[in-house]
């Protein structure tokens, strides 16, 4: 590594000279001007004129001497505390990451269930599912789904459910001494979609646009038209036309009515 | 029980009975096993891309078809999988971006499949190769139902401008062998969309979202010329859905899905024959009783006393105590009826409100003791051990003696309430009962029959009284036998014990038994006119059946007190007003 001398700076320095020497140093002036005028006129020009001063001055700022050895031991030195820094941090993070699991993990132990109450429930499950070898292919299927999700909870995956919601389909109530229906909403929200999209299926289909219908307002004034003496409409006025307007109206109308109470009522105070 | 296909959209038997069929959302048909004590899950035919919307079994339960969106597919029951899948045109001889629906289908038994589809064609198929036969394009709507007769030698189908048609087979000349399928008649007796129909062997029964039932009976198939030979529109039920408590004057309403209560409103004025005197106060809608879950409410009484009120839906039963303050109400429910009051079909209270009579669905009456906010099961009268059908009707007398319930097809029975036992039993008839009532002092019970027959009988001399064997004797005016609607409810006098109050959708009566039974040469209905005659004209031309016809469509009409009469209309145009909208149709002139 190359350390570079420190550089004391130049320009006070000479600014003092000129103002010493007075008259005899005018040429000097001119070159110390040419040489100021351009400050940064590079590198060449200044060891010239610091040799000048250094001649000038005294003999004991000799340019710093810097040997191999000493410069390696100071580049050693540099790495040494840049590794040590890093590894304290390191240290530092594990730490508390360390601390951070073990907090996680307090939490999570909070929120399950007392242990008694699990061990109820997959026993019941257990039996359950013993006692009903023959149902349907649907009732198996979901009594498989019911002991996976107990599993799902015992290795605590299924944060922040209650026992309501994770995954009994549907309990008897004699044997746990509870009444109480427990549903999947997965279940649920596939059977809200499928109904959704059923009814808006009908919707469309039916009375949807490209269907020819007519509104019950027009079929129940068609026989009004085609009498000898026609008639209107069955609903002939439009109460929603203008709505806006008419909202704006009404404000203004309260405010204006405000503002004379408030006018009158200065009148009859004063 | 969960078919877990999503919402169903069709459902078919098989012929023998033993197997049915389902069509859901996601496109899988399902079959189930229908056993003594429940339906049980069998297998899944092949899944199909998109819902199925309409499913036939072949006479022979071999084969089924499915109507879905854009084709039909042709199932073999024994291995679940199509054997032909037939895509339908979007539009009869073009395209279009529609989607096409095949509304309707049905598997004949030489293999012709038939559908109807949103395009407006009825298409006939033939499943042994896939292809189609024949296309007749009969509306530019949708065509919405299609049903076959046994024969299979004609069917009808139903389209969403209300026009009904009827096709038949009939020989392509008069001495060939071969037939060929023909439109023949069209009905235009809707003007909503016809959404259901069926073909009985002498009629063709349609009924769409107009709220009326049409049925057309086939003229070739009419052998005698009698009341069953007409068209006939129903329009409005045949059973009373208004109660009314005397006491508080108040009127329950029965809806679908909700009971609402109103107060009548009363007015101080006073004025002359046919005037509309203002009110003082105005009607007031005290209560709104919703029920909870899809089903519809079966039947509702609220007693005498305005203090209790009861309906009942399929599967629960409601019982509810109204207590009246100064000037509000307040409802509370009794908890925990007992199960056997479930779907029943008719519920009474006595007239002093202490008792409650249920008519359950499987042919026993109950009878449930009321006192302050409890309630008690008193007795239950068992049916008759030959057949199991549903009381229909209940009646009870005004001093708490008899009961009177009548079923389907025997006579009425008529039960002492005192005792707990059974009476007698009025003789059977042949025609439904539609309404029945007794009579305050002298316990006449008068039962009203769907021919329009009125008879009346004494319960204390187990026997028909005098008047109905002279009435039976000369018979009803002709024009009284020839009106549509049947009467729904009779009523009496408090204090005149010759009269009867009868109602039907269109008049209502009152019977003067001391005056002269009219004969089929004298006019039945009064014209107004005679009210300004001299008093002996209108003595001779007096008769007992007092008909006025000033208040219809009428749902019910009730005696308040001596000088009140109370009648609920209900205009159709009202009914109208909120159908969904029909298909636009082009009138020369408009």
């Amino acid at each position: 590594m190359v350390q570079l001398r420190p550089r004391a700076s130049c320009t006070p320095a000479e600014a003092d000279a000129m103002v010493d020497e007075g008259q005899p140093a005018s040429e000097e002036v001119a070159e110390h001007g040419l040489l100021l005028g351009q400050p940064s006129s590079g590198a060449a020009a200044e060891p010239l004129e610091e040799d000048e001063e250094g001649d000038d001055e005294s003999d004991d700022e000799a340019p710093e001497e810097l040997t191999f050895a000493s410069a390696q031991a100071e580049a050693r030195e540099e790495e040494r505390r840049v590794r040590e820094t890093a590894r304290r941090d390191k240290i530092l993070l594990k730490e508390k990451r360390k601390r951070r699991e073990e907090l996680f993990i307090e939490q999570k132990k909070r929120k399950l269930l007392p242990d008694a109450v699990l061990e109820k429930l997959t026993t019941t499950s257990q039996t359950n599912i013993k006692k009903s070898p023959g149902k349907l292919k649907e009732g198996t299927t979901h009594r498989s789904n019911l002991s996976v999700d107990l599993q799902k909870k015992h290795e605590g995956h299924d944060k922040g459910s209650d026992s309501k919601k994770a995954g009994t389909q549907k309990v008897q109530p004699g044997s746990q001494n509870k009444s109480y229906v427990a549903l999947r909403l997965k279940d649920q929200d596939l059977r809200d979609a499928r109904q959704q999209a059923a009814k808006a299926f009908i919707q469309n289909s039916l009375y949807g646009p490209g269907t020819n219908r007519m509104t019950v307002n027009k079929f129940l004034s068609l026989a009004n038209k085609r009498l000898p003496v026609k008639r209107a409409a069955a609903q002939f006025l439009n109460n929603t036309w203008g709505a806006q307007k008419k909202q704006n109206a009404k404000r203004f109308k309260r405010r204006w009515m405000f503002r004379k109470m408030k006018a009158s009522g200065r009148v009859n105070g004063s | 029980m969960d078919a877990f296909g999503g919402p169903i959209w069709s459902m078919t038997a098989s012929p023998s009975g033993s197997q049915l069929l389902i069509g859901c959302e996601d496109g899988s048909v399902k079959l189930f096993q229908i056993t003594s004590d429940k339906i049980q899950f069998e297998r899944n035919f092949d899944r199909q891309k998109s819902r199925i919307l309409s499913l036939s079994w072949h006479p022979s339960g071999t084969h089924i078809a499915a109507g879905s969106i854009d084709y039909i597919s042709v199932f073999d029951v024994k291995s679940g999988s199509a054997t032909h899948k037939m895509i339908v045109d979007r539009r009869y001889m073009g395209v279009s971006k529609r989607k096409c629906i095949i509304w309707g289908v049905t598997f004949l038994s030489d293999g012709t499949v038939i559908s109807v589809d949103s395009a407006g064609k009825v298409q006939f198929w033939d499943s042994a190769t896939g292809t189609l036969v024949k296309s007749h394009l009969i509306a530019n709507a949708d065509v919405q139902s299609i049903a076959v007769s046994d024969q299979e030698d004609s069917f009808v189908v139903g389209t969403a401008e209300g026009t009904v048609f009827h096709f038949q087979l009939v020989s392509v000349t008069s001495n060939s062998n071969e037939k060929q399928w023909v439109r023949t008649k069209p009905f235009q007796h809707h003007t909503h969309d016809v959404r259901a129909v069926a073909h009985s062997p002498t009629a063709l029964i349609s009924g769409g979202t107009d709220t009326h039932l049409v049925i057309r009976p086939l003229m070739e198939k009419v052998e005698v010329k009698n009341y069953d030979a007409a068209l006939r529109k129903i329009t409005f039920p045949h059973r009373r859905l208004i109660s009314c408590s005397k006491k508080r004057h108040l009127l329950l309403f029965q809806f679908a899905h909700h009971l609402e209560l109103w107060r009548l409103g009363s007015t101080v004025a006073t004025g002359k024959n046919g005037d509309i005197l203002p009110l003082s106060k105005n009607a007031d809608h005290l209560l709104q009783l919703k029920t909870k879950g899809p089903e519809n409410i079966i039947c509702s009484s609220i007693s005498p006393c305005g203090s209790w009120i009861a309906c009942s839906t399929a599967s629960r039963f409601f019982l509810y105590r109204l207590s009246y303050e100064r000037d509000s109400i307040s409802l509370q429910r009794v908890p925990k009826m007992p199960a056997f009051l479930r779907s029943a079909l008719q519920i009474l209270f006595s007239e002093d409100s202490t008792k409650l009579f249920v008519a359950s669905n499987q042919g026993s009456l109950h009878i449930i003791q009321l006192s302050e906010g409890c309630f008690k099961h008193l007795h239950t009268f068992q049916p008759q051990s030959e057949t199991v059908e549903a009381m229909c009707l209940l009646a009870v007398s005004p001093d708490g003696n008899w009961l009177a319930a009548s079923g389907t097809s025997a006579g009425v029975r008529i039960y002492g309430l005192k005792e707990l036992k059974p009476h007698c039993t009025v003789p059977a008839y042949n025609f439904p009962v539609t309404a029945l009532g007794i009579a305050p002092n002298t316990n006449n019970l008068v039962i009203a029959h769907s021919d329009q027959q009125v008879f009346e009988y004494s319960i204390p001399d187990k026997q028909y009284t005098e008047w109905s064997r002279a009435i039976q004797k000369q018979g009803f005016h002709h024009l009284w036998l020839q009106r549509d609607t049947p009467i729904t409810h009779i009523s009496f006098h408090p204090k005149r014990p010759m009269h009867i109050l009868l109602h039907d959708a269109y008049m209502f009566c009152i019977i003067d038994k001391s005056l002269p039974l009219p004969n089929d040469k004298t006019l039945l209905y009064n014209p107004l006119s005679l009210t300004n005659e001299s008093d002996v004209i209108r003595r001779r031309t007096a008769h007992a059946f007092k008909i006025s016809k000033k208040y219809k469509p009428l749902l019910f009409m009730e005696l308040l007190d001596e000088r009140t009469l109370v009648a609920v209309e209900r205009p159709l145009d009202d009914i109208i007003a909120q159908l969904p909208p029909p298909i636009k149709k082009k009138k020369f002139g408009t």
